[in-house]
């Protein structure tokens, strides 16, 4: 997924010259291909994130189109404010590249890990949030953030879990993504990000659930999820990322709403990590290893 | 541009008693505060709108006006009154000042056509203002970028990343202007967060600065001019010593005038103050 974002950064910058990358120092090697096709629209604006996002306003009120690039930990939640204020107040067109979302720095402990950014921003009006799942959705996400002209904040997780689409797959990420059809009546799992390869698997082991990918969190295809709701039997909702104030809070708050039904929102509970450990180890110590969901939705699963 | 400006500024004299003038008006009207902080820089304004600062009269939005970041949003009304000048407000905006519906905010809106940013919040606009003057260096553009600054808002870190980097970028386009006046919401500075000597660090971070008398009018032109035509690669600034509600008495160095309302009485009073009916 990283080599997919690098590519997609050289392209869109290949193919509009008001493109910028700013970088709060941080990116080593990620940005080797973009320093060598556009060495004077490289910007790294030191360990001050910050007046990073402040100056990314000003660049963007000056007609430059932005990307600022940061770990998910920093950006958006360092520079909250200066992303409310300072950018989606008149939504300027500067796109917000938070990498290493939910537990991928697993070693280096809380202050790096990220698992509170979608809370954070989607209460923050007319911010566009993306999640992509695998590198297909993370170049459509790409094009679409840049295209769009709004603000908005892309979340990129674990980079290395692999495809849930195939290379002739067409991602249109304001929609939802169906990954595995179901049996109605049953069971429909509800994955962003990353975590949709688990999901994947879940289903290989649940018989009769379906799997989609939802790569647009905000805006949301409520549509979408209303006809889904027609024929589903209960939700599941899997994120990297708190089950408070995320995607599984999202899509509760729109089934309570839309068409009552119940929804287990699998996510990180209440607590900051007590160890240290793989990136494994981690989802294991907070039930997001796949023997646990799998476990916990075939118990769902199961209910009448 | 050029002469346009000079043309369509001859009538326009930004005269600081107007100026506050107009800043009363507002306050009374609106039952609001924030008056100290107004009249603290109304004479940086009045000479930079009078003489620096490139803009059309009839468009707050031309393409290539120089930008006037008010990272101190709180003196808002000192630039509603400049504005009021030129036409962007018209003399409803004034009277109705905070009735509800009204556009014209407590702090710097940038939704608001003449104002380009939304602060009030301290400590955001400096970071914009060196986006701003590094978007204008990276086009080759001659816009230049000022933005004011309150002493007590430089206890915001932002400020200081601000600062290194744009001495660090050699962004001679951006002029910083620091309104000391001393005080912040709950007391003096020098009680509080003491900044020494701002012009000092300043020149420490790579500026070119200097301190000056924010109220002489002369000499914020002079030294505006003089940045102007230095041929340094620095930025600048100045650090404007001034007197947070200067110009009424009852209000000079009186910090209770960053929340207190004026009445009846002391509406009149100030308007004496600052030269009766004839400002």
């Amino acid at each position: 997924m990283r080599q997919a974002f690098s590519d997609s950064l050289v392209r869109i910058a290949d193919a509009d010259p008001r493109v910028l990358l700013l970088t709060g120092d941080h990116g080593y090697a990620l940005f080797d291909a973009f320093r060598k096709a556009h060495p004077d629209r490289y910007i790294n604006a030191g360990i001050a994130e910050q007046n990073m996002v402040g100056m990314a306003a000003g660049l963007a009120r000056m007609g430059f189109r932005p990307f600022v690039y940061g770990l998910s930990a920093f950006v958006p939640v360092r520079v909250l404010e200066q992303i409310k204020l300072d950018v989606a107040h008149d939504d300027l067109p500067v796109i917000f590249v938070g990498d290493g979302a939910g537990f991928v720095y697993s070693h280096l402990g809380t202050s790096h890990q990220s698992l509170e950014d979608i809370a954070c921003i989607r209460a923050i009006p007319g911010m566009t949030v993306l999640s992509p799942a695998d590198r297909h959705e993370l170049t459509a996400a790409m094009d679409h953030a840049h295209a769009s002209g709004r603000s908005v904040y892309l979340r990129m997780g674990k980079a290395d879990l692999g495809d849930v689409h195939t290379p002739e797959t067409t991602v249109d990420v304001t929609r939802f993504q169906c990954l595995r059809p179901g049996r109605e009546g049953g069971t429909v799992i509800l994955a962003t990000g990353p975590i949709a390869t688990t999901a994947v698997r879940v289903a290989d082991q649940v018989e009769g659930a379906a799997v989609w990918s939802i790569p647009s969190i905000k805006p949301f295809d409520t549509a979408a999820l209303a006809t889904i709701c027609q024929t589903a039997g209960r939700l599941v909702t899997m994120e990297e990322h708190s089950v408070m104030g995320g995607f599984g809070s999202l899509v509760t708050e729109e089934v309570s709403a839309l068409h009552p039904l119940p929804v287990l929102r699998i996510g990180v509970q209440d607590r900051f990590s007590e160890h240290c450990g793989s990136y494994d180890y981690l989802l294991r110590e907070h039930g997001l290893d796949l023997d646990t969901v799998t476990a916990r939705v075939a118990a769902f699963d199961a209910r009448a | 541009m050029q002469s346009v400006r000079n043309v369509s500024r001859s009538n326009l004299s930004f005269e600081p008693a107007r100026l506050r003038r107009t800043v009363l008006d507002m306050a009374y009207a609106g039952q609001t505060v924030h008056i100290g902080c107004a009249f603290s820089i109304i004479e940086l304004l009045a000479v930079l709108y009078r003489k620096h600062l490139r803009f059309s009269p009839t468009d707050p939005r031309s393409p290539d006006r120089d930008l006037l970041v008010l990272s101190k949003g709180h003196g808002v009304m000192a630039q509603y009154a400049c504005m009021h000048e030129i036409g962007w407000i018209d003399d409803q905006a004034v009277s109705g000042y905070f009735a509800d519906g009204s556009t014209l905010k407590g702090l710097s809106d940038s939704r608001v056509p003449g104002l380009e940013v939304t602060s009030g919040s301290l400590g955001h606009g400096l970071s914009i203002a060196v986006g701003m003057a590094l978007g204008a260096r990276i086009d080759g553009s001659d816009r230049r970028v000022f933005a004011i600054v309150g002493d007590g808002e430089m206890n915001e870190g932002p400020n200081w990343e601000a600062m290194l980097f744009a001495a660090q970028q050699k962004l001679s386009n951006l002029v910083v202007i620091v309104d000391e006046n001393g005080f912040q919401a709950m007391g003096r500075t020098d009680e509080i967060i003491g900044l020494g000597d701002m012009a000092a660090k300043f020149t420490t971070f790579g500026f070119d600065a200097v301190t000056i008398d924010g109220h002489d009018e002369a000499a914020i032109d002079q030294t505006l001019s003089a940045f102007r035509s230095d041929g340094s690669q620095r930025p600048k600034a100045i650090v404007a010593r001034t007197v947070k509600g200067r110009g009424v008495p009852f209000m000079e160095n009186n910090n209770i005038w960053h929340y207190t309302r004026l009445n009846e009485q002391t509406y009149r009073d100030a308007i004496a103050a600052i030269g009766g009916d004839q400002a």
